[in-house]
């Protein structure tokens, strides 16, 4: 280390604007790989802590108080892998929240007595503002989303009743969350809340919570207790699990980690490119003094050495500030996570998350430097002193077309996801749902052909079809069954292999147990006493249901359960409110309930469309940050390199204007085709690339579009950019005159 | 007294390029450098001059034949064995001087000293008595090569080449880019060296360099076609320009 010590320092003072662009890569990435690190050790940490620190019950429903006994309650206790059951009060109603998010937000809502003693299903009131009157405390994400605030007002549009509260203060609870559990909580004072029961009385629930053992298979539980609601002629009004809402609420922080490591790859990629080019550059440039190191007794390990210490010096200290930094972002990643997640930590400092940054980050800058610098190995000293020319240009332009390429890459991923969620957004909301109706009708027994006559007849209903989820047992649990009475009418095919099922006796399986039941064999399944075999046709997911489903046929379900009477209908236009007003008054006899699925969707469009705002600024950001450092590491390099032949067309008459854009246009062609080879690999590799990160959220099958015209805009867009900063950063060419180059 | 020899090459094989191409330097070589000497290798153009003395050096490796350094055959040294063998053995001083840019003269010498020493604060105390041998002031030591003349340069590069106190001193055309006072300060360098025992090996195809020297070999056709022993320079006289002017033109200059 002493040998080299000094060259080393020469090195580093060399190349100072090298090394710093190479440093800002580094940091770069350390900091963008520190973030997904830390979210993926700590968020689901922090999830499971917060749930057993709040004794969240594992399985929640709710029934109507006026169906509730204390024999259910008995019995629903000697449920084998029951541990702990807690009744609670409440009232379960659909309310429009007004002004959520400067919109109107449509959730069933079970509003509770913030008072009541309660072991299970804590709540933590994290923001108070002082109450009155008329106080509602409301959850998490509701303020992270919504926009409300302790101290604000909040109105509720209940069964036509405006109802407007003043927000005492900001709960957090692990039961519901957010908008993918489909139900939220309010949460009043004793002496609101019973005003609020007193109005709606009709609407007063009893919501039992459950505490399973440790070995209860959650879904074969939610099963039994389906079932035994159902023999006793109970209405469930509700059923919800701890493992469907983690996946839920931690589904945008899975896609964010996904992304995250995966543009921290491709940077560290470019930033591995970037040292590779500079080394050789500088062999190139620096080869007889080389030759003299080796003549004065320098090894090629000791050379090699002193030219990659300064790699390790700026990569390691870019690392240890890449992470620091990371941590003064961490809180408010974490801040954009709760939106989604509805529930909020603070990152603490990861050993684990560190040690792994700094060691993979060493390890691949030690690695690829010293194969690019193995290349002094092979230098004969007098022949480097005599000098080798070596082919500069070509690794210059190799590595412009790796870095475009890459940053097209990114640009092409950011600008996709854009347009499915914010354009195309039925793309985005069928790939993470099931169907997407404007209106999910519920009709009341021995009704539904009446109901599918009134739907027929009706001009502004572009599509109407039995629909329902149903639970179902098989072999080793319990899965959501989709029961269509023609899956062919389907607007969103979730079938990724083979086929929906068309027959009675077929069905396709979610790809939770698409490995156990191969295409052409059967599954038994079962509703209460009933079995049935059906042969499975293809295979289907679903993201909220972690791939426990699976479809069947109305007919198909007629052989083991009721018939469902629940009817999706797509309306030609978005009035989705209005039509459901109208049929409640207009068939209240044929009706049994409404949900206004049009304004759910918009609500969860709104929220995804928030976050991957943020997520593509982030990489359209990072992608002009790399565009502009590498082409800093070329050109710079470039102007050193031929400082004499700038002097010489300046001597010959050139202008400063003719050799900057001369020199920015010089890297235009590799740039152009970089993108374009990018646009035409892109409808290639991007549904690729959007499967792989789908699918690890369960999402087997993605529904995104490649807009051909988006890749070209961002390629020329892209292009135009490369230009515009390669003419700004040629402007030391200025600096140049013909008689200094001429001298040296 | 017999003088004691520190290089023999014998039966030495070079040639560049290949095929049709192919155009030998020397096909059977043989050669004595001795200690305390100040050699001159002289000859024409495209002679193998440097390409002699680099193979001499370890520099450059030989096709065939062996070089004898000090009893130990450097053609079959791996390049990092060579390496710490020059370190060690060998000094270099180039004709185009070669010192690392931006670095400034003392750290230039001290990257070189440092290989042979542990002890920082020796090498510097050396490189300070070398610099003021070399008649470089102090206030020179910080700058770089760019801030200084060629001559000021060539002579921080002898410095350089002398840190770690070299067997052989290795100069190829070491005035070949310097003008004429500044030629003068360095081979009044080298004189001051060979006085002081350097043995030294250079390369020119100057007269007034090659005065310098006390023993000439000239080569041609691929082997030492002749040798002139000019004994020990004390000063220019017209003598010892005569009998290098006849040597010369007994070889065909």
């Amino acid at each position: 280390m002493k040998k080299i010590s000094t060259l080393t320092l020469h090195n580093l003072n060399k190349a100072k604007g090298q090394y710093l662009s190479f440093g800002v890569f580094i940091c770069l990435t350390a900091f963008i790989i520190h973030i997904a690190l830390v979210l993926a050790f700590q968020t689901f940490d922090a999830y499971d802590s917060l749930f057993d620190k709040l004794n969240t019950a594992d399985i929640n429903f709710i029934i109507p108080q006026i169906q509730d006994s204390n024999e259910l309650l008995t019995e629903v206790g000697e449920i084998d892998g029951v541990s702990i059951v807690e009744k609670h009060g409440g009232v379960f109603t659909p309310v429009t929240v007004r002004e959520f998010a400067d919109s109107d937000f449509d959730m069933n809502t079970v509003f509770y007595n913030l008072d009541e003693k309660r072991t299970l299903n804590l709540l933590e009131v994290t923001a108070t503002s002082g109450e009155s009157d008329s106080s509602v405390y409301i959850p998490m994400y509701m303020k992270e989303l919504g926009g409300f605030a302790e101290g604000g007002s909040i109105a509720y549009s209940i069964d036509g009743k405006e109802h407007t509260y003043d927000i005492g203060g900001i709960v957090l609870e692990m039961q519901y969350g957010n908008y993918g559990t489909g139900m939220i909580g309010g949460y009043f004072p004793e002496a609101v809340y019973e005003d609020f029961v007193e109005e709606y009385s009709d609407n007063v629930i009893a919501e039992y919570s459950i505490k399973t053992t440790r070995t209860a298979d959650l879904n074969e539980m939610k099963n039994t207790i389906s079932e035994m609601l159902r023999e006793k002629g109970i209405a469930l009004l509700n059923i919800n699990d701890r493992d469907t809402a983690k996946q839920t609420r931690t589904m945008v922080c899975t896609l964010l980690i996904v992304i995250f490591l995966a543009l921290a790859a491709i940077i560290l990629v470019v930033s591995i490119f970037l040292s590779n080019f500079r080394i050789r550059s500088a062999i190139e440039g620096e080869l007889a003094q080389m030759g003299v190191l080796k003549a004065v007794g320098y090894t090629s390990n000791l050379i090699i050495a002193s030219t990659i210490m300064p790699y390790m010096l700026v990569g390691i200290a870019a690392t240890v500030i890449g992470i620091a930094l990371s941590y003064a972002v961490l809180p408010s990643v974490a801040g954009i996570l709760a939106i989604q997640s509805g529930f909020s930590y603070t990152p603490d400092f990861d050993i684990m998350a560190l040690l792994i940054v700094i060691l993979t980050l060493t390890c691949a800058i030690l690695l690829f430097s010293y194969l690019s610098a193995g290349k002094i190995h092979r230098l004969e000293p007098i022949n480097a002193i005599r000098g080798i020319t070596g082919d500069e240009s070509a690794g210059q332009n190799i590595l412009l077309f790796i870095v475009s390429f890459g940053i097209m890459v990114l640009l092409s991923f950011a600008g996709t996801l854009l347009y499915n969620v914010s354009v195309k957004p039925d793309n985005f909301m069928n790939t993470l749902s099931e169907e997407l109706p404007s209106v999910i009708f519920m009709a009341e027994d021995d009704k539904m052909t009446e109901l599918k006559e009134l739907l027929a007849n009706d001009s502004r209903v572009r599509l109407f079809m039995e629909y329902a989820s149903v639970p179902v047992s098989y072999e080793d649990g319990s899965l959501t069954a989709f029961v269509c009475e023609d899956f062919s009418k389907a607007t969103n095919d979730i079938c990724y292999k083979g086929k929906s099922p068309v027959k009675e006796n077929e069905i396709a399986v979610g790809n939770a147990i698409s490995d156990r039941y191969p295409i052409g064999s059967e599954i038994e399944l079962t509703v209460g006493e009933q079995s049935a075999e059906y042969m499975v046709t293809g295979y289907i997911q679903s993201v909220n249901h972690a791939g426990a489903v699976c479809q069947l046929t109305s007919k198909g379900y007629g052989k083991i359960g009721d018939t469902t009477n629940s009817v999706n209908v797509y309306l030609y236009n978005k009035n989705a409110d209005v039509f459901i007003k109208e049929y409640e008054e207009n068939y209240d006899a044929v009706i049994k309930s409404s949900v206004n699925f049009e304004q759910m969707s918009e609500n969860g469009q709104m929220m995804y469309t928030g976050i991957v705002s943020v997520i593509v600024m982030i990489l359209f950001v990072i992608s002009i940050l790399m565009v502009l450092l590498v082409l800093y590491v070329i050109i710079h390099s470039m102007i050193s390199r031929r400082r004499q032949e700038f002097g010489i067309y300046k001597a010959i008459g050139y202008t400063n204007r003719q050799l900057t854009v001369k020199t920015a246009l010089a890297f235009i062609p590799v740039v152009a085709v970089a993108s374009i080879l990018s646009v035409i690999a892109g409808l290639w590799y991007l549904p690729a690339m959007n499967n792989i990160i789908f699918s690890l959220i369960g999402a087997v099958k993605n529904h995104f579009e490649v807009s051909v015209w988006i890749l070209i805009v961002f390629a020329v867009m892209f292009t135009v950019v490369a230009f515009v900063i390669s003419v700004l950063l040629s402007a030391p060419i200025k600096k140049i005159t013909a008689y200094s180059l001429l001298k040296d | 007294m017999d003088k004691q020899v520190v290089i023999s090459a014998r039966h030495l094989k070079k040639a560049f390029g290949k095929g049709e191409n192919i155009q030998v330097i020397y096909s059977d070589l043989n050669i004595d450098i001795y200690k305390g000497d100040f050699t001159v290798i002289m000859g024409s153009s495209g002679a193998g001059k440097s390409t002699l003395m680099y193979s001499l050096s370890g520099m450059d490796k030989p096709d065939g034949g062996e070089i004898l350094f000090d009893g130990t055959d450097i053609t079959k040294l791996s390049n990092d064995k060579l390496a710490v063998f020059r370190r060690k053995e060998c000094g270099f001083v180039f004709q185009q001087i070669y010192l690392i840019d931006k670095m400034n003269l003392m750290d230039n010498v001290m990257t070189a000293g440092v290989l042979t020493s542990k002890d920082r604060e020796d090498i510097k105390n050396r490189a300070k008595e070398l610099f003021s041998l070399v008649n470089i002031p102090e206030k020179t030591w910080r700058k770089t090569s760019s801030q200084i003349s060629g001559g000021e340069a060539q002579r921080a590069g002898i410095v350089r080449a002398v840190i770690n106190s070299p067997n052989v001193l290795f100069a190829d055309e070491p005035t070949g880019a310097l003008n004429s006072a500044n030629s003068g300060a360095v081979l009044d360098v080298f004189t001051s060296l060979h006085q002081k025992g350097q043995s030294i090996v250079m390369v020119t195809h100057d007269k007034k360099s090659a005065l310098r020297g006390n023993r000439i070999l000239y080569i041609k056709d691929g082997k030492i076609f002749g040798e002139c022993d000019l004994g020990k320079f004390e000063q220019d006289d017209a003598e010892r320009t005569e009998k290098l002017d006849r040597f010369i033109k007994e070889m065909g200059w």
